[in-house]
């Protein structure tokens, strides 16, 4: 669906995009994240005809963004980044007039209108004047106007972007199902939110493609060792010395000390498993145990150390 | 085409729900009305070899209004769109980009031509109240309008080309004033200067706008103002579609 390859935006001073390529197939659902400036939205306003690159060449269903233009923009439904609209329309007038833009005309366009709304349960405001909605109803006449036409490609940039964890989560759900029918390309920075819709996910950071997989496996990927977390009843400088000593463990750092009871963080290397040794010392001095888990690594550690390997962009 | 249309139609009806439109397009009136009232009783003073329609067109003071009514029909046209950030998913849908300039400025000569018709029609009401059939005649009326359309869509394409230039309204206002009464001016001193002979007074008084409204309301109708100010909006026009798509590739 998407073919991008060696795709580059430079400014005077400062290149916001760098030789990125990568490719999405029909029916994924991919996500883009990376830090703010990072070149996420640069990336996505050449995908969608707004800019044209530097360098390098991105295709949309085969065809070129910069000869075959109007051609991609009729197969890309598009919501920006912050969702402008025009503030003194209505939501089925407006909605009426970005169909209308994007090549439908009469009862088709009427039934387009209305099917987008009921999608993104949009009906009971239609005749309301977009300036007075909330911010999530604003969002979502956003989704709606960018799947008016049944475009195959949906891209979003930041579709859930000051929402309230409610809506973020209605959003969420939203896009999942729209999932089964179009491709999507959306752009984030809210993590869970990727790991709970994405097939697969594309890091980028100062303008270059940092990773590209599933969420689980650039977690897995991460997680050479692991982390495991014990809540015991002792001294905390003398357990963590003992703890030191077993084999496998790295590192322990005193979380917190709650009275006679001390939380101590254990990292490791290798695929050992420390649960059973700690809770086996933890017998053998006859400690009190009240917690003892395993923490997963989370996409957002993966995220994380991704991006501090060549610093954050400004 | 018929994004084209789509387009107008949106311009026309964001300008026509606005109640800016009709504040403008009353004190434009008003005002008109104001020195229509003062060209007649001018008329009545004393006799006049001029008729109605080229005394109140030959009046600075009518050309006064023009520089604050371009800049106000003009200024939201784009600037307006880039501040909202809807521009963004205008040009992303499938439009070519002079189908939205063509719908945008269309749309605004459309705005100045409805400001005009209540001045016109004053002055067949003159006429029809007073019955002065000598008060002007139909070739100074029609060359009249010619001169208003052609001046209106040639300052309309310096407003519009002001308005893609920032995304701020107001200094897409203040530039369109600007150019509408240096335009203005620069031609109205070439008409007060009457070296006989001096080529340069011809020269500048092919650019001068009262020089040409002089001819245009005695109903001599000259091709040298229509190709002008026609090839002039179609110059702004041009430059305003290239700085549109220079968004594209800046650095």
């Amino acid at each position: 669906m998407i073919e991008v390859s060696g795709l580059t935006k430079r400014y005077v001073g400062h290149t916001a995009v760098d030789d990125v390529s990568f490719s999405v197939k029909k029916g994924e659902i991919v996500g883009f994240l990376g830090p703010n400036g990072a070149g996420k939205s640069t990336t996505i306003k050449m995908l969608t005809c707004y800019l044209t690159p530097t360098a390098g060449t991105a295709t949309i269903d085969g065809l070129d963004v910069e000869r075959d233009s109007i051609q991609v923009r009729r197969r890309i439904g598009y919501m920006p980044e912050n969702v402008p609209l025009y503030l003194d329309m209505r939501v089925s007038e407006y909605l009426r007039f970005r169909g209308a833009l994007k090549g439908l005309g009469g009862r088709k366009l009427t039934a387009a209108v209305d099917e987008a709304m009921e999608i993104c349960s949009l009906v009971d405001v239609q005749r309301k004047i977009i300036g007075t909605l909330s911010k999530g109803y604003r969002q979502r006449v956003g989704l709606a106007d960018a799947l008016v036409h049944k475009p195959e490609l949906l891209i979003l940039d930041e579709p859930t972007n000051g929402l309230d964890p409610q809506q973020i989560r209605l959003f969420r759900d939203l896009i999942k199902d729209l999932g089964k029918r179009h491709t999507i390309f959306l752009s984030t920075h809210i993590l869970p939110e990727v790991e709970m819709t994405c097939n697969r996910v594309l890091i980028i950071n100062r303008g270059k493609l940092r990773a590209s997989d599933t969420p689980k496996n650039l977690v897995r990927r991460r997680r050479q060792g692991g982390e495991v977390v014990v809540d015991i009843k002792a001294d905390a400088s003398a357990a963590s010395q003992a703890i030191q000593a077993l084999k496998g463990v790295t590192d322990v750092e005193t979380e917190g000390v709650d009275g006679d009871w001390a939380r101590l963080a254990i990292s490791s290397k290798g695929k050992a498993d420390l649960t059973e040794r700690i809770h086996d010392l933890a017998v053998d001095q006859s400690w009190k145990i009240r917690e003892l888990v395993q923490r997963d690594a989370t996409l957002e550690d993966a995220f994380v150390d991704l991006v501090r390997k060549d610093g954050v962009s400004k | 085409m018929r994004t084209w249309w789509i387009i107008y139609l949106k311009e026309l009806r964001s300008f026509f729900l606005s109640p800016l439109a009709f504040i403008v397009m009353a004190l434009f009136t008003f005002l008109n009305g104001w020195l229509f009232i003062g060209v007649v009783s001018a008329m009545r003073e004393k006799a006049m070899p001029y008729s109605l329609v080229y005394q109140l067109f030959g009046s600075g003071w009518f050309w006064m209004g023009f520089f604050i009514l371009f800049p106000l029909i003009t200024m939201r046209l784009f600037a307006e769109e880039k501040k909202m950030g809807t521009f963004e998913g205008l040009m992303t849908a499938p439009v070519r980009t002079i189908e939205v300039l063509l719908g945008k400025y269309s749309a605004a000569v459309t705005v100045y031509l409805a400001m005009i018709v209540p001045l016109l029609l004053f002055f067949p009401i003159f006429k029809m109240i007073t019955e002065q059939e000598g008060a002007y005649n139909a070739g100074a009326l029609w060359g009249s309008i010619i001169g208003l359309i052609l001046i209106g869509a040639f300052n309309t394409a310096i407003g519009t080309l002001a308005s893609a230039m920032t995304s701020n309204q107001l200094i897409a206002a203040m530039l369109t004033f600007v150019g509408v009464m240096l335009h203005y001016f620069f031609g109205f001193f070439s008409s007060l200067t009457t070296v006989a002979d001096s080529r340069w007074n011809a020269l500048l008084n092919y650019f001068s706008t009262p020089v040409h409204m002089r001819y245009l309301s005695e109903g001599l109708i000259d091709s040298r103002p229509i190709v002008y100010y026609l090839s002039f909006s179609l110059f702004l026009l041009a430059i305003t579609y290239h700085l549109i798509e220079s968004r594209k590739w800046t650095v």
